[in-house]
Parts: structure tokens; C-alpha cells; sequence
């Protein structure tokens, strides 16, 4: 990540929150927090303890963040290992777990349009055994056929949405409920796992156990030993291969009919 | 085999929640900065490093680099860190940790170092990587904090034991880990029982002393490697030296250890300019000197009363030193009359020693330096001793030894480095403990150990070092001293060779022990002749062992 797109990042996240920008040129960025974000990131419960207590006012913070390390003004640097930035991504994620949108279309004429029903998740897959590594997927499920689309978030990126239904839109009920959506997008994750090469699994297994094996062998039958179920678990947890898909946040977007003509090979 | 795919039950469950209750729903543009985030902290590869991306003010050296490289992807989490002092190995051992925790393999950390370190390490991980390492001074700390810095110590007594068992420890980090190479100790059964699921052993010197302590280090990490203890008794040790068998152990020893040495490093290290300063005796010290020696020649009931090396040596560093040890002596019942007529002539030569002339050159030395000086000397009482005799000619000094507690430790430090002009260090003070701002180092009286004049010089000659290290070494002339520093430190030129070799060398030719072996040769030998040459037969092994080292390295 370039020190300029953690800058713009940060702006997004800040206005995002309704914070105000004091004061912004390159590499530098003075935000004024709101009271929820001054209670999301400055950790500082007491203050905020006290002034409930007594009813004062409340003085959030102003923050100044430094992306271009050659400015010499006073203010924290922020680089892409630096605990503050993880923070926000944290807060971020935290803050944008689930969502509702619709397709907002301009049109001349006076006409009512159909908006169709899709659930949107985005997930984190990781592949763990004493290494790991992600792969992130973006599925889109078309409630009423049924249809699965992938790489739906970039799809959603080429539209107008709004949190509120326009005016001369109306929704189309959904066939399939959310409930039984998130089983079958569970599905779909699964059936995409079949597909993958299970080689780094197989290596994990290997190397577990040989580890097993000598362990086995220092202890020679003194399998009773308390040393030998401590180590026996501790070679589990390092090499047992694990999936794991983690959501990254998702929702129901309402969008004009069309995508679901094209959907995922599955 | 199938791997099991575990999903998150635990969003689904709030969104239906939410579908329930309409909301409340994120902005988009939040929404989207989420997924942006996750697509820079998504790693798509099992190889590599992450850890350099997220530390922009750290420049790791190459070899560094290639150390946690090699931990993660061959060694598999297990490894001895076992660099010679100085190369920075806590920043090895830094890179893993980071590693690890931005994969989120790792969360709960815990790191046992010397007391001396604790904060050291603690601020290192905080300042250099970003890891909240946090010292462990209150009993919550261990449960409420991810990132723990102890002293094994510590982490072995009740009440900490219960509760470090209790935690679950993803790694395991154990500094200056040599000192676990007895597996007899409270501190080894301690550090077994911890589950290791990623672990770090740090040494400089991996194999200070027997086969059998490569062993428990080695079983220690990874149980089995080396086989049981009784197939590896009977592998490598008692029977004669088989080149395939040792081969087979080097083998299996460097698949769980790293090792860079400094000439390998490709690296510019600041100089070592090493001197020897000659001593002379004053008549009275002289005489002190003799004396004692004249007891080689007493009847083996009066000569075993005495440790007549130790004495030696100590009459060469203060008499304050000799003269704790003898009244030590008198303390004992068991004394018959002529021992301890014998000791009162002694301490009445003593106190008619009117000056301390190592002590005197001292000074001379520290005034004729600019910058600041390091004194290591063996004894307690010439410590104090040295401590006064600056503190008399207006020079201030701080003391430094290993029982310190873990701040004072650091503030000693500090104050060394920003009030005083000398640091005085017993042995015990030599590990754990980073001075390279000073560039100074003065051998006040030398141990017999090599090893232990490694890591004495270890502190200073480091990275972050930017000036050449001056190392002097005081020897009395025709004494202790003198035999062993020019007959045989300087003849095997320990002071500028690389320490990882010697040791090697040391280990091959079954040496380990090598203060014993000297020990015996100055005191069963007749003449100075003798000790000559024997001490030369030692010096020729070892050379003859050093070429044949060079010569297998240049084809290795």
C-alpha cells in the first residue's frame, strides 16, 4: 500500500464518519473526530466515563496523521505496519459489517423499474496449517433464480446505489430467503474448495507426521508421559491444515435485472 | 484427505439478526473501504516475507532476512537462532514474531530472557516492529496481554507457573537459551512443559561445551530429532570418532539451527585492535605472588588445603580479592595449625602490599582514553576495590553485576551511558546486556574460558557499533596470567579470530572443558619449561585444527 493510498484511505474513512478535515495537503491530514470516533479510536474510556458523570462538555480530539515522513509538522506517521492504520482497518471493518442498497437510475420519463433481490458476501478464505495464506472472493446470489455471480463487488462498484429505494423504483419479493441464501452461498464456497489443489494440505500432513513420528520415538512407549500430550497437541495446532472463510462483510443490494443472465459456472 | 471448511456462523447470525430489525445498515463508502482494506492485508502466498512491508524505519542486513526466511518456510516455526554475538539475532527473532502475527498464525506470545534483558526486548519489539510486547511485572499481565516479556525465573515460580501453563501460547521465545543445555534443571523441566507450537531458541553459543547439550537444546525444540537419549548415547557418544557418524549430526543439527557467523555476513565490521598491556609486579606483590606459589612445593596435606590457581589468579587482580578467599578459609573448622599459620603469613603479606599495580596502569590507561572504558574483572571484591581506587582520582565508575536486579540493570546502563566514564563488570555482568556506545574494553584480568571473553567482547563489538573496538589485555608478566595470554590466547590469536570457529575447534578436539586442562598444566608442571611446552602442544592443536577448518570452509 503507497503512503498516498493510505492517505486517501484515511480521508475516505474520516469523512466516511462524518469527521471534519481541519486542514489537508499532501502527506499530512488534521481531522477533527467525532464524539464516536474519539470513543472508537483514542482509547480513552475514563475520559469519557468522567464527562457522562458530570455532564460536561465533550472535547473530542483532533487528530493529525503524516503520511509523507519529509513533512516536519507535529503529528503521528502512519505507514502501512503502523498500529494505528490496523486500527482503522479494524474499525472499519467493524463499522461496515452489513449493508442495504439500491440501484438508483436515472430516468427520464416517469416510469417505474424492477429492482431484483441479490445477497452479497464477501469472504476471506484462509488456508492454515503452520503457514497461511488468504484468497478473497466476492459472491453475489440472486434471490429469485438462484443465479451465483463472482466477482460481484467489483460488478457493484460500476453502479449508482442509494441506502434509500428511488422513487420510481419497486422491489421484486424474493423466491429464495436470506437464511436459506447463506447455506447455499456456504455451499458454493465448498463446492470452490473441491476445485483447488490440495497439495500445501497434503505437505502439512506429511510434515506433522514426521514431527509425530520423532516424537513418538524420543518417548519410545513412555506415551504417559504429561511432556508427550503437551507436545502431541502442540504438533496439531502447528500443522493440522484448517479452512477457514471468514465474511468480510455482505448485504442486500437491489439492482436492475440483467446480471444474473451471466452467471458463475458452477 | 478432505480438509474441513469452517465458515463464519457467527456474521450470519447477526445479519439475519439485522434483516429482522432492518438495520441498522452501513454506508457504502465504509463498505467499501472495508473490502479495500482486507484486499491489502489478504497474503495470496504461502512463501515469502510480509514482515519488511510493515516495517518501512527497519532495514534488516540480507543475512537477517534469509534467517527468518529460513525459520518460516524450511525450518517450519522450530529454530535455534544461533548467530554469534552481535549480528542481531533479536532482530532474526523480531521478523519471525512479525511474521507470524500478520499471517495471523500467531497471537499469544511468550518471550523468557535474562532478567537484564526484559525491558530491552520489550521496547526493541515495540519501537523496531510494532509488537505490543509488554513486561511482565503484575500476575494479569499474563493473561490479559498477548505479547509477554519474562525472566524464566520468574515464569517458573508459583504463582506465574499455574498461570503460564494455563495460557495458550502460539510461540515461545527463549533468549541467551544456553543456559538450558542441562536438562536435569528446574528450568528446563519447566520450559518442556510449555506446549511449543512455534518456538525460538536464542545463543550465541549453541554447543559451549559437551554432545550431550547439543542434545537437550535440540529436544528441547523439537523432541526426536536427534533421537532418543539413549539411541544418541550410544550413536555419538563413547565410541571412537566416526567422520560419516559426526557428518550425520551436523546434518540433522543444521535443519533446526541458523548460524551466521560475521565473516559470512559480507558485511564491514568495525575493527578490533587488541593490545596487550604487560603488568610489572611491585617487590611486595612479588613476593605475595611467590609465596603462594611455593605452596605447589608443600606436602600434599598443606598444598590440597588451597585452590593455589585461584589464589594466583586472584593475587594478580587486588589482594582484596586473595584476601576474601583466605579469610574464607579460616572460617572453616577443619584447619590444622601449620594451614593456618600458614594463611595468617599470607594475609600479613597482604596488607603490606602498599599499591595495586594493575590498578595504577589502569588509571593511567582510562586517562589517556577520551571516551568511555569497560572493565571486566573476575572478582567481586576487585570490583569495589577498582570502584574506590577511581572514585580517588576523580573518575567516576558505575558497577555492574549479574545479580543485579532487572532495573537496576538498565538504569546502571543509563547511567554509564549518560554520567559516568567507566563501567566495571564482573563476569556474571558480561551477558545480556548491549553497550555499544562505548568502545573501550579493558580485560582487567581474563578468564579461562574463550567463550566467556566472546561474549565479553560481544557487548561492544555489535551492530550499531560505528567506531573500531580497542580491546586491552592487562597480564602480570611471569605469572598466571602471562602464561595464559601469550602463551596461548595470543598464539591461537583468539582476540581476532572468529569465535564461532574456536568453539567448533574446541568441541572437535574435546576441549570443551579447556579451563581445567590449563589448570592442571600450571599446576603439575615442574618448570616453566613445562608449561611452555605443553601450552604449545595445546596452541599447535589448535592451529593445526584451525588450518584444516579454513581449508574444509574455502571448498564448503
Amino acid at each position: 500500500m503507497h503512503q498516498e493510498n493510505i492517505h486517501n484511505y484515511l480521508r475516505s474513512y474520516f469523512l466516511a464518519n462524518d469527521c471534519r478535515i481541519l486542514h489537508e495537503k499532501p502527506g499530512l491530514l488534521d481531522v477533527q473526530l467525532t464524539i464516536e470516533l474519539d470513543k472508537e479510536l483514542m482509547n480513552r474510556p475514563f475520559y469519557w466515563h468522567y464527562l457522562e458523570k458530570t455532564g460536561g462538555t465533550p472535547r473530542p480530539m483532533t487528530l493529525t496523521l503524516i503520511t509523507n515522513q519529509t513533512i516536519e509538522e507535529k503529528g503521528e506517521f502512519v505507514h502501512f505496519g503502523a498500529p494505528r492504520l490496523h486500527q482503522i482497518f479494524s474499525s472499519t471493518k467493524k463499522l461496515a459489517s452489513s449493508i442495504r442498497l439500491y440501484e438508483d437510475v436515472q430516468t427520464n420519463q416517469q416510469q417505474q423499474y424492477p429492482l431484483h433481490p441479490w445477497l452479497c458476501l464477501n469472504i476471506k478464505i484462509s488456508y492454515q496449517c503452520d503457514r497461511k495464506k488468504h484468497r478473497l472472493l466476492s459472491l453475489g446470489l440472486h434471490l429469485v433464480s438462484g443465479a451465483v455471480v463472482d466477482d460481484f463487488h467489483n460488478l457493484l462498484l460500476k453502479k449508482s446505489l442509494t441506502p434509500k429505494i428511488p422513487d420510481y423504483a419497486f422491489t421484486v419479493t424474493p423466491i429464495i430467503k436470506p437464511e436459506s441464501g447463506l447455506k447455499r452461498l456456504e455451499s458454493v464456497v465448498e463446492m470452490l474448495l473441491t476445485k483447488e489443489d490440495v497439495q500445501w494440505a497434503e505437505e502439512a500432513r506429511v510434515r506433522w507426521a514426521s514431527d509425530q513420528h520423532l516424537l513418538d520415538q524420543f518417548y519410545e512407549g513412555n506415551t504417559n508421559d504429561q511432556r508427550y500430550e503437551v507436545e502431541k497437541e502442540a504438533l496439531r495446532k502447528q500443522y493440522e491444515p484448517i479452512i477457514t472463510a471468514e465474511i468480510i462483510n455482505g448485504g442486500i443490494f437491489h439492482l436492475v435485472p440483467g446480471i444474473e443472465s451471466q452467471p458463475y459456472p458452477t | 484427505m478432505r480438509t474441513e471448511l469452517q465458515f463464519d456462523q457467527e456474521w450470519t447470525n447477526n445479519f439475519l439478526k439485522q434483516i429482522e430489525e432492518d438495520g441498522p445498515w452501513a454506508n457504502w463508502e465504509l463498505f467499501k473501504l472495508a473490502i479495500e482494506a482486507e484486499q491489502h492485508r489478504a497474503i495470496p502466498s504461502f512463501k515469502g516475507l510480509q514482515a519488511p512491508t510493515y516495517l518501512p524505519d527497519l532495514t534488516p542486513h540480507p543475512y537477517q532476512l534469509e534467517a527468518a526466511r529460513r525459520v518460516v518456510e524450511e525450518m517450519n516455526g522450530k529454530a535455534i537462532l544461533a548467530d554469534e554475538v552481535g549480528l542481531g539475532k533479536t532482530i532474526e527473532a523480531g521478523l519471525i514474531i512479525k511474521e507470524y502475527m500478520i499471517r495471523g498464525l500467531v497471537k499469544k506470545v511468550l518471550i523468557l530472557v535474562p532478567a537484564s534483558l526484559v525491558s530491552q526486548w520489550a521496547i526493541e519489539l515495540n519501537t523496531k516492529f510494532y509488537i505490543p510486547a509488554v513486561v511482565q511485572r503484575k500476575s494479569y499481565v499474563w493473561d490479559q496481554c498477548d505479547v509477554v516479556v519474562s525472566s524464566i525465573d520468574t515464569a517458573k515460580r508459583e504463582p506465574h507457573r499455574s498461570i503460564v501453563y494455563e495460557q495458550h501460547y502460539d510461540m515461545v521465545i527463549i533468549d541467551e537459551a544456553h543456559r538450558l543445555k542441562n536438562n536435569r534443571t528446574k528450568n528446563y523441566e519447566f520450559v518442556q512443559h510449555l506446549p511449543k507450537k512455534f518456538c525460538l531458541l536464542l545463543t550465541a553459543t549453541p554447543v559451549q561445551n559437551r554432545l550431550d547439550e547439543v542434545f537437550n537444546l535440540v529436544s528441547l525444540l523439537k523432541p526426536g530429532h536427534l533421537g532418543s537419549f539413549e539411541n544418541f548415547e550410544k550413536d555419538y557418544k563413547g565410541k571412537e570418532k566416526n567422520a560419516e557418524d559426526e557428518e550425520r549430526l551436523r546434518t540433522l543439527i543444521q535443519k533446526v539451527m541458523v548460524r551466521n557467523r560475521r565473516e559470512d555476513t559480507g558485511m564491514d565490521w568495525p575493527e578490533r585492535i587488541v593490545q596487550t598491556v604487560p603488568i610489572t609486579f611491585s617487590p611486595e606483590e612479588e613476593d605475595l605472588y611467590r609465596s603462594v606459589e611455593a605452596l605447589k612445593k608443600e606436602p600434599i596435606s598443606t598444598r590440597s588445603q588451597f585452590s593455589i590457581i585461584t589464589l594466583l589468579r586472584e593475587i594478580c587482580s587486588s589482594r582484596e580479592a586473595a584476601y576474601m578467599t583466605l579469610k574464607k578459609m579460616l572460617e572453616k573448622d577443619s584447619l590444622d595449625e601449620v594451614t593456618q599459620t600458614f594463611i595468617h603469613s599470607l594475609i600479613k603479606k597482604i596488607e603490606g602490599v602498599p599499591t595495586n599495580s594493575k590498578a595504577q596502569k589502569a588509571l593511567e590507561l582510562i586517562q589517556s582514553i577520551e571516551g568511555k572504558v569497560i572493565i571486566f574483572t573476575e572478582y567481586r571484591a576487585t570490583q569495589l576495590y577498582l570502584q574506590w581506587f577511581l572514585k580517588e582520582h576523580g573518575i567516576t565508575s558505575v558497577p555492574f553485576r549479574g545479580g543485579f536486579k532487572r532495573g537496576k540493570k538498565d538504569w546502571m546502563r543509563e547511567l554509564f551511558k549518560n554520567h559516568a566514564k567507566v563501567l566495571i563488570a564482573t563476569e556474571a555482568g558480561g551477558e545480556g546486556i548491549n553497550l555499544q556506545f562505548c568502545q573501550h574494553v579493558i580485560n582487567y584480568d581474563l578468564p579461562w574460558n574463550p567463550m566467556r571473553i566472546e561474549q565479553r567482547i560481544g557487548r561492544i563489538h555489535r551492530l550499531g557499533q560505528e567506531g573500531d573496538v580497542h580491546i586491552y589485555n592487562f597480564a602480570t608478566k611471569h605469572t598466571v596470567e602471562e602464561h595464559i595470554l601469550t602463551l596461548l590466547y595470543e598464539k591461537i590469536q583468539l582476540f581476532e579470530s572468529v569465535i564461532g570457529q574456536l568453539d567448533e575447534i574446541l568441541t572437535r578436539l574435546g576441549m570443551r572443558d579447556i579451563e581445567k586442562h590449563i589448570s592442571d598444566i600450571l599446576l603439575h608442571s615442574e618448570s616453566e619449561g613445562e608449561i611452555k611446552i605443553k601450552m604449545d602442544n595445546i596452541k599447535e592443536l589448535i592451529n593445526y585444527q584451525k588450518e584444516d577448518s579454513d581449508a574444509s570452509r574455502k571448498y564448503s
